[in-house]
């Protein structure tokens, strides 16, 4: 073996140690400058992905654009008035908490973001929104769609972020079970199928199918109180406590627009 | 020529990473497919010794840092598995194009499936050594086979593909008495 290749295979191996050593602090900075260093990439594949996709909606007739045209005009009037009865309602709402002494219970302030991709890990269920530090996104911020809780972000980049879907183990949300008592713990499984488990119940809880969860939102928590999770399944006792299964508010499998949670109004 | 090669791939490494993310997941229970094992493999019997191991420091560091999830800041694991283990498969992959004489597309398609597999088996039993227990069920063992299987039709594709962009030989690699590239 010639001098260089045993510097090479030496430098190979120092290189190797040097990242193997390498600690959260130096891994996280890694991870945002990658995510960061990928970002072009991934927007110019969202917009050919998207562009294909488009392709077969693109091809309508003049008369299916002119319903589809009228269809959505009606639709935005109609979603123009119920949202000023909304505005009135929420701030009767918030005047009535007032009156009755509850703390002030306001909106979330809103940024809205665009799914770029599913990551492809076998065993995390994450996935990269087009919002990042210049949008005000920072760690552990929750997002959520329309119908309910989606996850949290975890690294953020300055155009990219990656999130944790609920549906992953490592995503843990207090919960709260609609019309009872019952709170307990909501995750993903191991090898996830697109249910949650929602543990630590009693034993002794009567769960029935169709029974809304919401997010507990404990005091320093990530999750706000309120959101909707999912829907119980089933219910079933263990050993030492109660575990339901909940089909996910939202349609994980399908997201494409998404709100970051920056804070409250 | 070799060093474009070994430039070649390592481009084409986040751009892998970017593809596997942007495919659709695979019906019934939306398996992912993996390119990244795949092009690692052709990169791995490709190039000669060191040039390989680079090409393997690479790939995991690319694929350890994509995976790694954090906890409140805290990393679960890092990148010692992953280099540790792409190292051992450069070095497996370089003896056994040695003792079939050279790249062959055979050889890289199996040697896709069986990264892909160890690899995806790996990083379950890392979780599973991490948080505890060890559940196994048909479930597990169609996310290992489904995205290992793909990888094991796609590696023909993706050698086509990247014996058309680059018509290497397989010289440079551990081989004394080297076979011509060929299927």
């Amino acid at each position: 073996m010639k001098k260089l290749q045993i510097a090479a295979l030496i430098l190979l191996a120092v290189a190797g140690l040097f990242f193997c050593l390498l600690g959260s602090g130096a891994l996280s900075w890694m991870q945002s400058g990658l995510i960061g260093f990928l970002s072009p990439i991934s927007q110019s594949g969202h917009i050919v992905k998207s562009s294909l996709g488009s392709i077969g909606k693109d091809l309508l007739t003049l008369d299916q654009l002119e319903t589809e045209c009228g269809r959505l005009d009606a639709e935005n009037r109609r979603l123009r008035a119920e949202n000023n009865g909304l505005r009135d309602l929420l701030e009767e709402n918030n005047h009535l908490r007032q009156v009755l002494g509850y703390r002030e219970h306001s909106s979330f302030l809103l940024v809205p973001a665009t799914i770029l991709s599913h990551d492809s890990g076998v065993w995390w269920n994450t996935v990269k929104i087009n919002r990042g530090t210049k949008d005000g996104i920072a760690t552990d911020m929750p997002v959520i769609t329309d119908r309910g809780l989606i996850g949290k972000t975890t690294t953020v980049s300055e155009n990219i972020s990656e999130v944790l879907l609920i549906t992953d183990e490592n995503c843990k949300v207090a919960a709260k079970v609609e019309g009872t008592k019952e709170q307990g713990i909501c995750a993903g499984p191991r090898i996830g199928n697109g249910d949650l488990q929602l543990t630590f119940l009693s034993k002794l809880a009567d769960l029935q199918p169709g029974q809304k969860v919401y997010t507990a939102g404990v005091s320093g928590g990530v999750f706000p109180s309120g959101i909707a999770l999912g829907t119980v399944k089933k219910f079933h006792p263990r050993e030492l406590d109660g575990e339901a299964t909940l089909e996910p508010a939202a349609d994980l499998d399908n997201l494409e627009e998404v709100f970051i949670v920056t804070g409250g109004k | 020529m070799r060093i474009l090669f070994l430039i070649l791939l390592l481009c084409l490494l986040p751009v892998a990473v970017v593809i596997q993310d942007l495919l659709p997941a695979l019906p019934p229970s939306q398996e992912r497919i993996q390119l990244l094992p795949v092009l690692f493999c052709f990169g791995a019997l490709a190039l000669p010794f060191i040039p390989a191991l680079f090409f393997a420091l690479a790939t995991a560091l690319i694929q350890g840092l994509v995976l790694l999830q954090f906890q409140s800041g805290h990393a679960e694991g890092g990148l010692a598995p992953a280099i540790l283990f792409f190292f051992g498969w450069a070095i497996v992959l370089q003896i056994s194009g040695e003792v079939t004489h050279g790249l062959r597309w055979e050889l890289h398609a199996l040697g896709s499936f069986l990264v892909t597999i160890t690899m995806l088996g790996g990083e379950f039993l890392m979780i599973c050594a991490k948080r505890g227990g060890l559940p196994v069920d048909m479930t597990l063992l169609t996310r290992l086979a489904v995205p290992s299987g793909v990888s094991l039709l796609l590696a023909p594709l993706l050698y086509l593909l990247l014996r058309s962009l680059v018509p290497i030989s397989s010289e440079g690699t551990l081989t004394k008495n080297p076979a011509p590239f060929d299927l």
